[in-house]
């Protein structure tokens, strides 16, 4: 039929656009100045620095030109994705932990094994990051800066409380006992903490403390229905107590935090948050460490928080290599970044950074608990974030009273096996 | 003044102050400390500030809030002349005339209104990539004079129904031909469609984030919602003093227009001596 | 075409085809077809190819950075057995029934209140279509949440009258009630069109029903209510559709996941999450056409009603 027949040439048609759409770019002249593109997330802020190392970078290698485009976390990633399945990705990119494996094992990242040593020197990354930007045993991202798991805290609450401030070698009963005490002194107008059943990491961290992982090394979850509906007993046990921060309130106030607005005496997060929190509430904070029942296991490691790739269709490999070795080595860049995308990465930007206020009580918390800091694991599986989202979600209808915890732990591991599976 | 015309204005305004109190919470929260935004339950600031605006207008990364404001506006501007044009052209066609395929053309255009854009953006964006058109306002504007948004020329197409044929006939008559026709009949009589459609184009050219997103890259060319982004940082905290001040400063050239543009609503087919 | 034509005719006697018309239909044709050329141009170049292009990916498993691969029918079956699908369309379904009937009758009777030519006309319509003019960013969905806060604005006005509800934006009982009021809140779109069609209709219409008698109400069902008919199927199509397709307002409120509790995962925020976040172009493919067949037959239906009535005064009846 004809109809038929025009469908299919301009189906053929439009899958032929599709197809070239994958190997487009044009070539670049081989003689004069490289330009490389360059994408990473950020605010206002960071662009500012962003730029003026860049300008240190050109001036450096004059034959380098660098044109930086950015957008806010969300916004970037959404980006990226077109970006890449249209076949145009940048030449180099920042890359987030949970996205990794993602994009590597879909063949969109550059192998930077190639440039190790000539154009990219790894050599002074911090011990725990080394080597945390590797699948399957090529290099496909380097940490620029890391973080891990603590507990910021009000010094405040907990002594009008009564409670000794935690330090190292508290229980999680400690936890739990701390927050129910601050919750009933206060008559609950400051509650305790938040519930940390809303928070994939706490998981991370109780099972690390265990000896177990999140992920297994094959990319399988690392733990079992009965040990999920432990912890989900735990949350729901301090929901019904109304012990914790009910989950209505936090709603409510995003995207603020509950600890920006004195609500709670406590959390437990990424190391980092510290600085967002301080500068948000006039309430002195300070980081303590992470309750652990085990008490010669922390289960923390060091997380790349923040990484750069080289897409795998740049034309310009060794250019690329190079920025990213100027944004881990340079101490020219590490002072003018500072600690705006973490603590640095390198033991040599870590001293080229002068750290004030609350990025120097970040620091010293890492460094009080160096000797326990574990290598990271390797990268997630494909699907991490997805699987985390669920996560939250179903985290979030548990303590909502809308499914039991046993609905909560079926919903989760069916949803993150399909995830896994595919 | 007539006791009806009190009351009128009376009703007006105590439905106004419940519409437009959010508005008013804005604008009073850009005076507030950035800290304070959130959780406060006063409407009013304690201690008013301009610290908001300050960093606002201070711009980004050495490209200046003006910037900004000069890109959104050629997309704004460029986005009104060809989707005014495309769908009028458009509309005339599938309201006033006759022709094979009519039929099938309008259901066609409708049912591009009801796939959602999210699954069209890839497909459409390698399309622009093959041609070298990435980075560039081209994928922004080309739809607009092509008379792609076909919400706006199904709105020409309802409005130029409304207008009697017998115009038409007269004027072929009179030895009119369909651009005769089109311009000194239609045009002057869809005048309130053709304004709708010039302020809708507007205001959403205006406050379009995604299709920037996925096609600009180079932060000089971003237009206001991409810059206003910038203030939002999850890690270390997201400034809403100055993006809500920003989004109170990109609103003034929207309510300008509006307000510019809205008056000649207000002549309608009545005052043009048409009789129905 | 000419020699079949008169057999055509034979064969349907009622058509009244004269002579005259059939020159009229020719003449228009290429006229037609100029006019729409722009048209013709975009849908070609624009619409066509990347519709079949997702059309074709629905029947793929595509995830973005490696070539589709062609599953058949797979991706509609899986939605059928997909919690999480059936939940965004029990979502999306509520909030359009709702949504859409509420945001109409408040633009139609405000833009019946603003239809006269008293003083002030012009700031009252500009200060209604005040709240449709701020673009869907983080200050929308911060001030629409501070208004719905425990103890704020809303939860005291509330009290005052004897309601206790606490506040509606952590509440999952209120959270889809609150994305209508939004709706609602942006009224300035429908509201202009309809202002836009009032103005069409002739003064004199009303003022001989003045004359004979006829009240305000009787006015409005018999002049005002037929002669705008054709703009309130318009604004009652397009709020239809874009309803279904509700997505910014909804991510800035209630996030990727629907929050809380999954109450606002609409259709187009999980289609998203998986086409995005889930890197499932295939799967979000096929939800967006599934979406077009169902909001397609809507608009059938719709369109299919309106013959009895819709009235354009071109028509001839």
């Amino acid at each position: 039929m004809g109809v038929m027949k025009r469908f299919t040439t301009v189906l053929a048609a439009v899958s032929l656009v599709f197809a070239g759409a994958a190997c487009g770019g044009d070539d670049e002249a081989e003689s004069g100045p490289v330009t490389l593109r360059y994408s990473w997330w950020g605010n206002a802020d960071r662009a500012a620095l962003v730029q003026k190392a860049i300008d240190l970078f050109q001036t450096k290698n004059p034959n380098i030109k660098v044109t930086p485009s950015f957008q806010e976390f969300e916004a970037y990633w959404q980006k990226m994705a077109t970006d890449t399945a249209g076949g145009n990705a940048p030449d180099v990119l920042q890359m987030d932990f949970a996205y990794l494996r993602e994009y590597a094992e879909r063949g969109v990242l550059y192998d930077l094994k190639k440039q190790e040593g000539e154009n990219l020197n790894t050599g002074d990354l911090l011990e725990g990051l080394k080597g945390a930007g590797e699948v399957d045993g090529g290099l496909y991202a380097v940490p620029v800066a890391g973080n891990t798991w603590g507990y910021v805290y009000s010094p405040a609450a907990y002594s009008k409380a009564g409670v000794p401030e935690p330090k190292l070698g508290w229980t999680w009963n400690d936890y739990r006992a701390a927050m129910e005490k601050i919750t009933k002194s206060t008559g609950g107008k400051m509650y305790g903490g938040g519930n940390y059943i809303g928070t994939y990491y706490n998981l991370e961290v109780q099972l690390r403390q265990e000896g177990k992982l999140l992920y297994t090394e094959d990319g399988k979850l690392g733990f079992d229905k009965p040990r999920l509906a432990k912890f989900f007993n735990e949350g729901k046990q301090l929901a019904d107590a109304k012990i914790v921060l009910p989950v209505e309130k936090g709603v409510q106030i995003k995207p603020k935090f509950a600890l920006e607005m004195d609500l709670i005496a406590g959390d437990l997060g990424w190391d980092n948050f510290m600085t967002r929190y301080a500068a948000a509430t006039k309430t002195e904070l300070k980081l303590g460490p992470v309750p652990s029942d085990n008490p010669a296991q922390l289960g923390q490691y060091l997380k790349p928080s923040m990484l750069m790739s080289v897409s795998a269709k740049s034309k310009h490999p060794e250019e690329s290599a190079k920025l990213i070795d100027f944004f881990i080595n340079d101490p020219g860049a590490g002072e003018i970044l500072g600690a705006n995308r973490g603590i640095p990465a390198t033991n040599g930007q870590r001293a080229a950074v002068k750290l004030e206020g609350p990025f120097a009580a970040v620091a010293a918390y890492e460094e009080s608990i160096k000797t326990q800091l574990e290598k990271a694991p390797p990268a997630p599986p494909k699907g991490a974030g997805t699987i985390e989202q669920a996560f939250i979600r179903i985290s979030e209808e548990l303590q909502y009273g809308r499914i039991s915890v046993d609905q909560a732990v079926d919903q989760f591991f069916t949803e993150a096996n399909e995830t896994l599976e595919s | 003044m007539k006791l009806s015309t009190v009351a009128w204005h009376a009703g007006v305004l105590a439905v106004l102050a419940i519409v437009l109190y959010p508005i008013v919470w804005v604008v009073a929260a850009t005076f507030k400390p950035s800290a304070d935004i959130i959780g406060s339950l006063s409407l009013l600031p304690s201690a008013p500030t301009t610290a908001n605006y300050e960093r606002a207008v201070e711009g980004i990364a050495s490209i200046s809030i003006g910037r900004f404001f000069w890109n959104s506006t050629i997309l704004a501007v460029l986005s009104v002349v060809g989707t005014v044009a495309s769908s009028a052209l458009a509309g005339y066609a599938f309201a006033r005339l006759r022709f094979r395929g009519r039929g099938a053309m309008f259901a066609l255009m409708i049912s591009t209104l009801l796939l959602p854009f999210h699954v069209l953006i890839i497909p459409q964006y390698a399309v622009f990539q093959r041609l070298g058109l990435i980075d560039t306002y081209v994928p922004l504007l080309i739809g607009k004079f092509l008379a792609a948004e076909a919400f706006f020329v199904f709105l020409m197409v309802q409005f130029m129904r409304t207008i009697p044929q017998e115009l038409d006939e007269s004027a072929k008559m009179d030895g009119a031909g369909h651009w005769g026709i089109f311009w000194h009949i239609i045009l002057p009589l869809a005048r309130p469609a053709l304004i709708t459609t010039a302020i809708f184009t507007f205001i959403w050219s205006w406050n379009d984030f995604f299709g920037p997103l996925v096609y600009l890259s180079t932060p000089d060319k971003y237009p206001l919602p991409l810059a206003l982004q910038l203030f939002v940082d999850e890690a270390s905290g997201s400034d809403f003093g100055a993006l809500m001040a920003m989004s109170m400063l990109a609103l003034v050239p929207v309510i300008l227009f509006f307000l510019f543009f809205q008056r000649f609503l207000v002549e309608g087919v009545s005052t043009s001596g048409l009789k129905g | 075409m000419a020699t079949v034509a008169p057999t055509r005719r034979a064969e349907a006697p009622g058509q009244p085809a004269g002579p005259r018309t059939r020159v009229r239909r020719s003449g228009d044709g290429v006229a037609g077809y100029l006019f729409l050329s722009p048209w013709i141009l975009g849908i070609l170049l624009l619409t066509i190819g990347p519709m079949l292009t997702s059309l074709y990916l629905s029947f793929t498993d595509y995830s973005l950075f490696t070539a589709p691969e062609w599953v058949g029918l797979d991706n509609y079956k899986r939605m059928f057995e997909d919690a999480r699908w059936l939940k965004s369309v029990q979502v999306t379904t509520i909030y359009v029934a709702v949504a859409v009937p509420v945001k109409l009758a408040a633009a139609l009777a405000v833009a019946l209140l603003l239809n006269n030519k008293r003083k002030g006309q012009g700031f009252y319509r500009a200060a209604f279509y005040g709240p449709s003019l701020i673009g869907a960013s983080v200050s929308l969905a911060i001030v629409w949440k501070a208004l719905f806060t425990d103890d704020a604005v809303v939860d005291r006005a509330l009290r005052v009258v004897g309601i206790h509800t606490g506040g509606w934006a952590g509440n999952p009982d209120f959270s889809l009630l609150m994305l209508v009021l939004l709706g609602a809140w942006q009224l300035g779109a429908p509201m202009v069109i309809f202002l836009a069609g009032l103005k069409q209709v002739p003064v004199e219409l009303h003022e001989a029903a003045h004359v004979d008698g006829a009240g305000r109400w009787r006015r409005f069902r018999s002049i005002t209510l037929p002669m705008i008919s054709p703009v309130v199927f318009f604004n009652l199509l397009l709020e239809t559709i874009n309803s279904f397709q509700v997505f910014t307002s909804a991510y800035i409120v209630g996030g990727p996941n629907g929050s809380p509790a999954g109450t606002t995962l609409f259709y187009t925020i999980y289609l998203y999450d998986r086409g995005f976040s889930d890197f499932r172009m295939g799967y979000a493919s096929a939800m967006a056409w599934m979406l077009l067949l169902g909001v397609g037959l809507i608009t059938l239906f719709l369109f299919r009603t309106a013959r009895g009535w819709v009235y354009y005064s071109g028509d001839k009846r």
